[in-house]
């Protein structure tokens, strides 16, 4: 037991950001950013095309100076300790970049070196970490033979060869083939149980909803702070509950005047952890309703981020 | 969980070891590590293609087809020129294609998206700068060295000592870094490629045809014109009979029959112009293909073959005319030899035209002796490669402080229709 105890990294924000902005010229590309991300867990940043995740990310990352507000990377402040805050960061950029002619272990092995891992050590991290994205087969091969998704596998495997407590993931699901974005999905999952915090965009929102601990969401350079987590949280508790006999189902619920919302084939109903949710069935069943569905409902981000768009309109 | 547990302390364990060294603040200065590491990582990413080793193979087929004509045509004897040919090919093939390379180095690499993870990791901006321009550097190094044969065989004859050999090449490799730096520069200012190219080709152009051409445009501001004045005999107003007897004493050379006051004298003036090339001569000295001969060995027009050298070459002549251009024009000449009919006929002149055979003859040895004299001096005239080596340094250090600028992150300001990665 003492071993899972010591696994256990105390949770503090390895990421830390309040009031950032940022503009190019007369665009203001991060108008106000404020979020946390701690350590061993899985942040989630989504909001629509051109909203400033990359240039957020960028500004995480120690490649570009905020305008304005304050960030702390691994207890680093990027604009004294720039250095020491690239360091602590592994960054997969959304643009897949690599070098052709080099092999995928050369490419990770010089990457290694250029974080002064000595070559013998670089060159067994790069084996282990292409084991770990699955392309220990292409290894002595050159980068230019990799289709997208292996390219991105490889640009996620050169961002942890310094092993790193942060990791930024900049749409790293993009190109992946299905099978590849659930083991992403598991990859991830482990990086953070390795006490690592991950910051993750995404568009693939049905994904990130069984990755991520937390949501940020973005909307014209600003970040939704509370507002947002409250309307996450308060998806999270939408349960559908579809009848044979949806009339029968309604009236059951209406007599003992539970609020619902109407669909065509049945309810949605709040309910608020499993627990209830548990008895809610059992309750349902009991009136004689033969249910044939019944679970949260689609994906809690993807509602979250549809209300949000509609409010913009 | 607690398998999960175990992989994970695994996990740590192999990479804890490999974990890198903390760093503070944000470096930005070269490393010999750092320099080492990009230049590697350069050269075997930039490694040629197929195609690349053909263009090469081309490339080094001509040069070598120069070098072999140029040694079946020329005689036996001992001869620099050769030798200064092949120099003047690798100061070519490497003005050529080591800015070419470097001015593509970065903006093509923020183009592919592969500049940025290398400034996440420990190197610095100087380790990227330097390994960057040395990467594109050594492929001129390289040029050299497939040359070696023709350079080695022709040095052979050409009378150059080793020393003089190294401290021309030097001045070659010296001078296509500074370009190669430059190159490097305008790749970190200018966003796509073909507009850094195009400038860095441009820069050398302005430093090897541009200073030719300011030094010929410059030649007009110190030309000063210097009026001169003639007499001849006015043969309109002559009478029939003077203008005969004239004719008739061309002929004879008895000058001593005609008077005087027949044959009225008239003035003409007219002007030449003398060029002050000494004033404007360093903007010739800032031609880096100058300064290379500058540094190429002094031969004595007079005694080159008891120094053990071979008669003056491309170099040395070369060297005279630059030695001509920062003299200026010979102070003597600049008071012409005036053309006086008039005195010529009745004047002192008269007698000197009667001149001994013996008199003329040692006046002919004393011009030969002066045009040697000036020869002398022109060839030995020390040679003068400084103005260019210290602008080329100027260049060099400029051009890096530009790009280790530019390289540095966090950034400030972004090159205008780029973004990071």
């Amino acid at each position: 037991m003492t071993t899972t105890i010591e696994a256990e990294a105390p949770p503090y924000a390895a990421i830390a950001v309040q009031g950032v902005a940022r503009s190019f010229g007369d665009v203001r590309a991060v108008d106000n950013a404020t979020l946390t991300v701690p350590a061993g867990s899985v942040t989630a940043l989504i909001g629509p095309n051109g909203c400033g995740k990359t240039t957020l990310m960028l500004m995480l990352a120690g490649l570009l100076r905020p305008d304005e507000g304050t960030i702390s990377v691994a207890g680093h402040d990027p604009r004294t300790d720039a250095a020491a805050v690239r360091a602590a960061i592994g960054w997969m950029p959304d643009q897949l970049g690599s070098w052709d002619n080099l092999t995928c272990l050369q490419t990770l092995t010089l990457m290694g070196q250029a974080y002064r891992v000595n070559k013998a050590d670089a060159r067994a991290r790069g084996e282990h970490l292409l084991g770990r994205v699955h392309l220990e087969e292409f290894a002595h091969r050159p980068a230019r033979v990799l289709s997208r998704g292996q390219k991105q596998r490889l640009s996620l495997a050169r961002a942890l060869v310094h092993d790193p407590q942060v990791l930024l993931l900049d749409e790293p699901a993009n190109g992946l083939d299905p099978r590849s974005r659930i083991e992403l999905r598991d990859l991830v999952r482990e990086l953070a149980g390795e006490g690592r915090a991950v910051l993750i965009s995404s568009h693939v929102l049905a994904e990130l909803d069984e990755m991520v601990d937390g949501a940020v969401f973005m909307s014209k350079g600003r970040t939704m702070g509370d507002e947002a987590a409250a309307m996450v949280a308060e998806a999270r508790t939408k349960y559908r509950v579809d009848a044979l006999d949806r009339d029968a189902l309604i009236a059951a619920l209406r007599s003992s005047s539970v609020p619902l919302e109407e669909t065509d084939t049945g309810v949605i109903l709040r309910i608020d952890g499993d627990d209830n949710a548990a008895d809610a069935l059992a309750w349902i069943v009991g009136k004689g309703v033969r249910v044939h569905r019944f679970g949260p409902v689609g994906s809690a981000l993807e509602q979250t981020y549809m209300a949000m768009n509609e409010e913009r309109r | 969980m607690s398998t999960d547990t175990t992989t994970a302390s695994e996990l740590r364990m192999d990479p804890s070891s490999s974990r890198p060294p903390a760093r503070r603040g944000n470096p930005w200065a070269p490393s010999l590590h750092g320099v080492g590491l990009m230049t590697s990582i350069e050269l075997r990413r930039r490694r040629p293609t197929t195609k690349g080793y053909i263009f090469y193979g081309i490339l080094f087929a001509l040069v070598a087809a120069i070098c072999i004509l140029a040694a079946v045509f020329t005689q036996a004897d001992r001869s620099s020129a050769n030798f200064e040919l092949v120099l003047i090919l690798v100061l070519g093939v490497g003005m050529l294609i080591a800015p070419s390379l470097s001015a593509t180095s970065i903006n093509g690499d923020s183009g592919e998206g592969v500049l940025a993870p290398l400034q996440m990791s420990h190197l610095t901006a100087g380790d990227i700068a330097f390994g960057k321009v040395i990467a594109s550097w050594l492929v001129s190094v390289i040029a050299l060295v497939a040359l070696s044969p023709f350079l080695i065989y022709t040095y052979l004859s050409s009378g150059w000592h080793l020393g003089e050999v190294a401290m021309t090449i030097g001045a070659i490799l010296f001078t296509v870094l500074a370009f190669t730096a430059v190159g490097l520069a305008w790749s970190s200012l200018a966003a796509r490629a073909v507009a850094s190219v195009s400038l860095a080709h441009l820069t050398t152009g302005v430093f090897l045809i541009g200073t030719l051409v300011a030094f010929a445009i410059g030649g007009a501001l110190v030309t000063e014109d210097t009026g001169e004045r003639d007499r001849y005999i006015d043969y309109e107003q002559l009478t029939p009979d003077a203008q005969a007897a004239l004719e008739e004493a061309y002929t004879t050379g008895d000058y001593s029959t005609l008077d005087a006051a027949d044959y009225p004298c008239v003035d003409s003036e007219w002007a030449y112009t003398v060029t002050h090339t000494d004033q404007i001569a360093w903007i010739l000295l800032l031609n880096p293909a100058v300064m290379v001969i500058e540094t190429a060995p002094i031969v004595d027009p007079e005694t080159w073959e008891k120094d053990g050298r071979a008669a003056p070459g491309t170099f040395a002549l070369l060297h005279q005319q630059i030695s001509d251009a920062r003299l200026g024009p010979v102070e003597g000449e600049a008071t012409r030899w005036v053309y006086d009919e008039c005195d010529d006929l009745f004047g002192s002149g008269a007698e000197a035209a009667e001149m001994t055979e013996e008199e003329m003859e040692a006046q002919w040895a004393a011009d030969e002796a002066a045009a040697a004299e000036r020869e002398q001096q022109l060839a030995n005239l020390p040679r003068n490669p400084w103005p260019a080596l210290g602008v080329l340094a100027v260049l060099f250090l400029g051009s890096m402080t530009i790009v280790v600028r530019r390289l540095r992150v966090p950034y400030k300001k972004l090159r205008s229709g780029t973004r990071v990665a």
